[in-house]
Formats: structure tokens, sequence, C-alpha cells
């Protein structure tokens, strides 16, 4: 009887079903449009707010079918037929999936094969979209939705929802910020992924419990009892601690040994640190909210070539006695490759403390723990492309072509991807006839997930790299510049993460004054 | 057909349903009257399991009310003034879609009913009256010939015109079909109800048939020869006991023609005249409102 009530159900709601996939379709173009291009200030705007429209047409969409068949309530007909349950249960999932996802599904599906990628490529990355937002959006709001008489009561339900979620966020923010943010340690990290997951558990068990107490036994009371616990359990799992799921991170490593002789250590002889000319000093030494001290670091152990990336780092302060008198989060160290000595690489590590605690330890011996979480980055891939008029298909990359941007400075490089796209890498131009080369543009965003990261707004990864060659100023001279450019070519290197490990650094007496800035 | 035993409802603090009991045999057409509120929604809400009792229990076809599956409900039809049914589908569509789930739907039943109740097939269920809905409601529950009927107030706000074709439409497919129907006004289920339960908040004060519920209730005029003044001890039979002059009025609920007059002699001494009426439903349904209301106040 499943495809017999899918039947009823679209005859119901199908101009609904038919908007909603309108307005998807819609939506994949313009983010198709817009990320190939960043030239048109009307595609950006839409690119940036038709997703989030499009999501909440979905949600609403969600509702509506599971409310052609409420669950609550006395008057519904469809109570008193002999209709199974769980033929109605696997009906509306099926629906929804299908006039939800299927669009969406279809329209990657058709974007991926028309840009040139394999069908099983476009496929992993359609399907692994679809998974995604089955888990995001689909279950949750089924579930939530199964659990309300109609719309106007799933409209309330959910502002009230939405109104606990700001005051437990507010609540979770300030409690952070009194702990020196050393709570929602794995949000927004490379290793969110691993929070992420267990939120996906959680609502897949979420969605499976209340489900079934709804669709088997009709407990709308402790069902929204349950929406509500495990609404509360995602909210704790925003703050899963650092040091377990970094473990987890640390055993997934490609190449731990990589990293075995690595190490971090206090280096006194470097001195205070010197910031550069023109800052007010004045900023460092305690008069605003915040002091900053500077101690000296001596990175070793890094190969030529492999890069340094601080995941998380944490600074413990103990005073007299081993009484812990501060506990932060501190932006870390980061090592690049270029200029790496043999012997090891100084930096100073900055600790923002409270000028009212600088102002109290400043001139107390005190012992300094910091706790890094670090990713060794290693070169995997290098790949050249023409700098004018290039169009290439590289693998860990994904389709690229090259133009001169309109104010003629850059080589604007667009890129679309049907995996996960590269998160550390370094590029620049090259005239290998001349054997000149400009100064290398790196950056490296962490992100550690196994899956492509985060595809709810679009399965593929669209990026644009700007290479630049002229200043327009005419301070900076560049070895390549714009007329060597037909010669030249973009020269791409890709940088995967080999390990993940920790390392500690004890300081067992030091005196917070004397790394004051000079 | 249906038995209920010793049933309760609460809601919150609220108790809609007081430990009813009651049975509905096999065959019959069983009225449920009482007041607004007395719970006879609650009670069929209950035997659908669209609630579940707080307590006691309630079996229909054999099984507990909480364990119907479809092949229970395919045996039970059930017409409410409350029913939502799909509003943007059509009378047809709706009943293309219901006939699938009810392997013994007779198409030409559904047919003859349709046409019966004059309903405009390809009309949206959400554009119907009041009266065409529940004329709907019945089109739906007919056409598979179900053992038992649940009808929750199917009278409420009908015109004459449609209730009598309400009424064809439901005596003409009765045939062995055992009914339960709940109404507030009597005059509704006169004619119809072959049984009958008298619901006062939440409790049950009798159930009888309506033959003997015909045969026990007489209105009692009794004429003295001096002042009239009720017997010291009131018979607990007589109910309403009123005296103006020589003449004594009653309601007599245990009427027996042979000893009656013997007995009203026994009781109020020289009598000139006995004069006993058979009382309508209403006129019934009154008096035992009333002693029950009085009941509860003493």
């Amino acid at each position: 009887m499943i495809w017999h009530i899918f039947k009823k159900d679209w005859k119901l709601i199908w101009v609904f079903v038919a908007v909603v996939a309108a307005l998807q379709a819609i939506t994949e173009l313009v983010l198709a449009k817009a990320r190939a291009s960043d030239d048109s200030p009307m595609l950006t705007l839409l690119a940036q707010n038709l997703p989030t429209g499009t999501i909440f047409a979905m949600m609403f969409l969600i509702a509506a079918i599971v409310l052609l068949d409420a669950i609550p309530g006395l008057r519904q007909d469809w109570l008193i037929r002999p209709i199974l349950r769980r033929d109605l249960l696997l009906e509306k999932l099926l629906f929804t999936v299908i006039a939800v996802e299927g669009p969406i599904f279809l329209a990657n599906l058709a974007l991926g094969l028309a840009s040139g990628f394999s069908f099983r490529s476009v496929l992993l990355v359609s399907t692994e979209r679809v998974l995604y937002l089955l888990f995001f959006l689909v279950l949750p709001i089924f579930a939530f939705a199964s659990v309300t008489k109609n719309m106007t009561e799933a409209f309330v339900f959910a502002c009230g929802v939405a109104f606990l979620i700001g005051v437990l966020v507010t609540i979770a923010d300030y409690v952070n910020t009194s702990a020196n943010k050393t709570l929602t340690t794995t949000l927004y990290t490379g290793i969110g992924w691993i929070g992420e997951l267990i939120r996906f558990a959680i609502v897949l068990v979420a969605a499976v419990v209340i489900l079934r107490f709804q669709y088997f036994f009709r407990k709308t009371f402790l069902s929204r009892a349950l929406v509500v616990l495990f609404g509360f359990l995602v909210f704790v799992s925003l703050f899963l601690s650092w040091k377990p799921a970094f473990a987890i991170e640390e055993r997934l490593s490609r190449d731990p040994a990589a990293a075995r002789n690595l190490s971090v250590a206090f280096n006194p002889e470097v001195g205070r640190y010197q910031p550069p000319s023109g800052l007010n000093n004045s900023a460092y030494a305690g008069e605003g909210r915040d002091a900053d001290v500077f101690l000296p670091l001596r990175v070793s152990g890094i190969h030529a070539g492999d890069t340094l990336v601080t995941d998380h780092s944490e600074v413990r302060l103990f005073g007299s006695g081993g009484k812990l008198v501060y506990h932060g989060s501190i932006i870390g160290i980061e090592a690049d490759k270029a200029g790496m000595a043999a012997t090891g690489e100084d930096r100073h590590q900055k600790i923002t403390l409270p000028a009212s605690l600088y102002k109290q330890l400043q001139g107390q011996p005190v012992q300094a723990k910091l706790d890094y979480s670090f990713t060794l980055f290693g070169l995997s891939k290098s790949y050249a492309i023409p700098a004018i008029g290039g169009d290439e298909r590289m693998p860990g990359i994904g389709w690229c072509q090259t133009e001169l941007n309109d104010a003629g400075t850059a080589v604007t490089m667009k890129c679309m991807a049907a995996e996960k796209a590269p998160t550390c890498g370094g590029v620049f131009l090259e005239n290998p006839s001349r054997g000149t080369q400009n100064p290398e543009g790196f950056g490296c965003y962490p992100e550690y997930t196994p899956y492509s990261a985060r595809p709810l707004d679009d399965a593929f990864t669209r990026f644009v790299i700007r290479v630049s060659f002229r200043d327009p100023h005419g301070l900076a001279k560049y070895p390549v510049d714009g007329p060597q450019l037909p010669q030249s070519r973009v020269v791409i290197r890709i940088y995967e993460p080999l390990a993940h490990f920790t390392r500690s650094v004890v300081i067992p007496q030091l005196k917070l004054g004397d790394w004051q800035p000079r | 057909m249906i038995q209920v035993q010793d049933l309760h409802k609460k809601f919150r603090r609220f108790e809609a349903l007081r430990g009813l009991s009651f049975s509905v045999p096999q065959g019959s057409a069983f009225a449920l009257i009482g007041a607004n509120g007395a719970g006879k929604t609650t009670i069929i809400k209950i035997l659908t399991n669209i609630l579940v009792p707080t307590s006691g229990r309630a079996t229909l076809l054999g099984v507990d009310s909480r364990k119907l599956s479809p092949r229970e409900l395919v045996q039970i039809g059930y017409v409410s003034e409350n029913q939502d049914m799909p509003p943007r589908l059509t009378v047809a569509e709706y009943v293309d879609y219901l006939r699938p789930f009810y392997p013994t739907w007779d198409r030409d039943l559904e047919r003859e009913t349709l046409r019966q109740l004059r309903l405009p097939s390809e009309r949206k269920i959400g554009d119907l009256s009041h009266g065409m809905r529940l004329k709907m409601a019945l089109l739906c529950a007919l056409p598979y010939r179900p053992k038992l009927l649940l009808l929750d107030e199917p009278f409420s706000g009908l015109d004459p015109l449609v209730r009598d074709e309400f009424m064809e439409g439901l005596l003409r497919q009765a045939g062995e079909m055992t009914i339960l129907v709940s109404s507030h006004e009597l005059g509704e289920i006169d004619g119809v109800a072959t049984d009958i339960g008298f619901l006062d908040e939440g409790k049950l004060l009798f159930q009888e048939s309506m033959a003997d519920l015909n045969g026990r209730f007489r209105e009692v005029r009794v004429t003295l020869a001096d002042e009239a003044a009720p017997p010291a001890q009131v018979p607990k039979d007589w109910v309403g006991l009123q005296a103006l002059g020589n003449v004594l009025t009653f309601v007599e609920t245990s009427f027996d023609e042979k000893r009656f007059g013997e007995f009203v002699r026994s009781q109020l001494g020289e009598v000139r005249a006995i004069d006993s009426q058979p009382m309508s439903l209403r006129s019934i349904f009154t008096t035992l409102a009333r002693a029950a209301r009085d009941n509860a106040a003493a």
C-alpha cells in the first residue's frame, strides 16, 4: 500500500513539490554561475541568500508531507482506516526523500556530468550530499513534524525550540568566554567532523526512537519530550572535548612517523619579541582589558617541504604551590616550509591574559604549560596550468580554467571539483623559459573530514584563486609580470596531512613581565 | 460485539469517564444518549483506539481496543461530525483512495450509496457543506459492509431533509450490522435504536432495550378521594412525585400492568382513578436526567 498512499500524497502536494524543486534548480544554477565568477554583485547576493531560502522551503515541504497524515490529534480520518502504520511511515520517508532530495540529486548529477566529471565521481558526491541532507535536514525535521498536529503548531513549536536554542547558545557563549574559550574546542576546527558524526548518530537514534513512538504508539507527549532531550544532546555534543576527539584523529594519521622527530621547546636565547615598527607597545602592556606576553619557542625536526599547522593550543599557568591560576585557549604557532632551517625555527608564542591577572602575576615566578595539537602537512601533488586560457583537469584539484582579471593585475584560476577540495596549498606564477618565478602564495585551512566537507548547499567544490603579477600602486615588482604571461604558467602545490600529533612545552619557572615585547 | 468494563478516562484533572461499563449485543443498534460533555465522543474515540483509556478495558470484535489492527479496522465503520478527510481531494478521489484498503469493498453498493446520498463526486471535500461531509463519511463507511458501525453525533447540525437522506442511506444498508450511535438528540434515535444507554457526566445511568424501556416507564395520574399527599415512604420506582389538589402525578419506572393498581392503592389509600400513559423517549430521558441530578445534589 506504500505506492497507493504515495499517489494520494502526490495528488495533494505536487504543486508544493514542484515549486520547491524549481527553487532548488534555480539555486543550483545560481551557485554554479556565482562560484564560477565573482564579478556580478547580483549573483553574489543571490548565492548568499537563495540557499537559505531553499532550505526553509525544504523544511516546510518536509513538514507538509508529514502533516498530510498527522499523528497527534483525534479527528484524522486515517486513524480509523486499516492502514499499516509501518506502510504509512515508509511512504512518508520515501516521499520526503524523493520530493525533497530527488531534484537536488538529479540537478547535481546533470550538472556534474555536463561539467565533464566521471559518472562515478558525480554519483559519489551527489549521493554524499543527499545523505548529508538526510541527516542534517530531512530526519530531524521529519521527526519534529511528526510530533505536531498542523503547520501552525509546527511553526509555534519551532519558534519555541529556536528560542530555547538561542538561550542555550547565549548561556554557552557566556560560559565559554568565562572559561577563556576552552569549552567549544572542536567546533569549526579540522576535527569538527568527529562532533558532526556524533550529532548525525544522535539524529539517527532520535529519529528512530521518536518515529517509532509516534507512528506505532502515538505517544506524542513522550515524543515531544524526546525531541527536547535529543535536541539538548545535540547541543551538548557541540562541547565535545578536544583531547578524545584529537586522539581519534591521531589514530587516523596517514604517516605518524613523519612527525617523530618534531619538537617544540622554550628557547630564552631568542630574547623578547620585537613588534613591527610603528605599533603602539602600550597595547601589549595591560593598559587595556588584556595584556600580551610572547614566549620564545624553537620548533625543530620539520623536513624541508613540509609545513606545520596548529590545530589547537592551550596554556596553563601555575602559581606558587602549583595552583592553577590561568587556563585559556591561545592562537598557536605555525611553521611553514619557507625558511625552515635545518636546526629549527624560532617563533614567539603570543599569550593573551586578562590585564588584572597579568598585573598580579608579572613579577612572580610562574610555571607555564603549553599544550599543542599539531598537523604536519607534506607536499602531495604539483600541477602547472598555462597562465592565460588554461583549461585542465587535475586529480585532487578538479577542473580549472585561467584568465586575466578585468583590472589586468592578476591571473584568476576558477576551479570546480567533484570531490573534497584541497585544504592546504601554495600557488605561484612561473616563467620556465626565463627560469623566473613569483613568490608563492600559501594558504592552509585545516579540514580533515574524511567525506566531502559540509556539502549542505553544494555537492561540488568551487573556488577561485587570484595570482597577482602587478601591484596597482607600483610598490611591488614581480619577476613574472604581464608581458610574460603568454609564456608563463600557474604552478599549484597541494599539501596533504601526514600526521596529527600533540606536543607539550613545560617552562618550570618564568616571570611574565620578562616576556613583554621590547 | 462491544464490551466496556470499568472504563476511566482522565484529561489531566478532568475525569471524562468514571467507571463506565456496558455491552452492545451483536446485531443491535445501541444508542448512547447524553448531554454535551457526558463522555459519548470519548467512549467512541477509545473504542477506535484514537484515545487510550486511563484504566479499564474496551473490546470490539473480541479484541482489546488498544490492540486494534487493520484486520479489525476493515470490519469497523466510523462516522463522526468531527472527521477530517483530505480537503483537497474530490469525493471520488478519496473513495478511490480508500477502496483498496478494504477487501470486502462492494463497488455496486458504493455507487448505490453515492446515488442515495446525492453526493457530488467531483467536488472537493473541502468545499462540501457540514451535512455533505457527514454523508461523505457515511459513504466511506458503508461500501465495505462493516460488521460494526460507530456513529458519533451523526445528526448534529443536519437539516431534516439531509437527516432523512442520511438515515435512509444508513438503514437500507444496515443488514446484520451492529450499530453504536451517540447523540444528545433523542428524537434522532427514535425508530433507529434497539437498545439505549444513558450517559451522565461520565457514568452510565442505565442500559436497556428500547422495548423494555417503553414497557416499564409510565406517566401516572392518580385521583384521590381527599387532598393528595405523598406517602410517608415514597416507593423507589416513583420519580418526580407532585401533588395538586386531589391529584398526584409521578413517573413509574417499573410498570407492571397486573400489579400496578393494587400497589398504588396499598400506598395511597382511597383512589378514585388511576391513569397511566406510555411515555415518549424524550420524557423518559428528561425524567431520568432530573432524577440523576436530584440524586447527585442529595
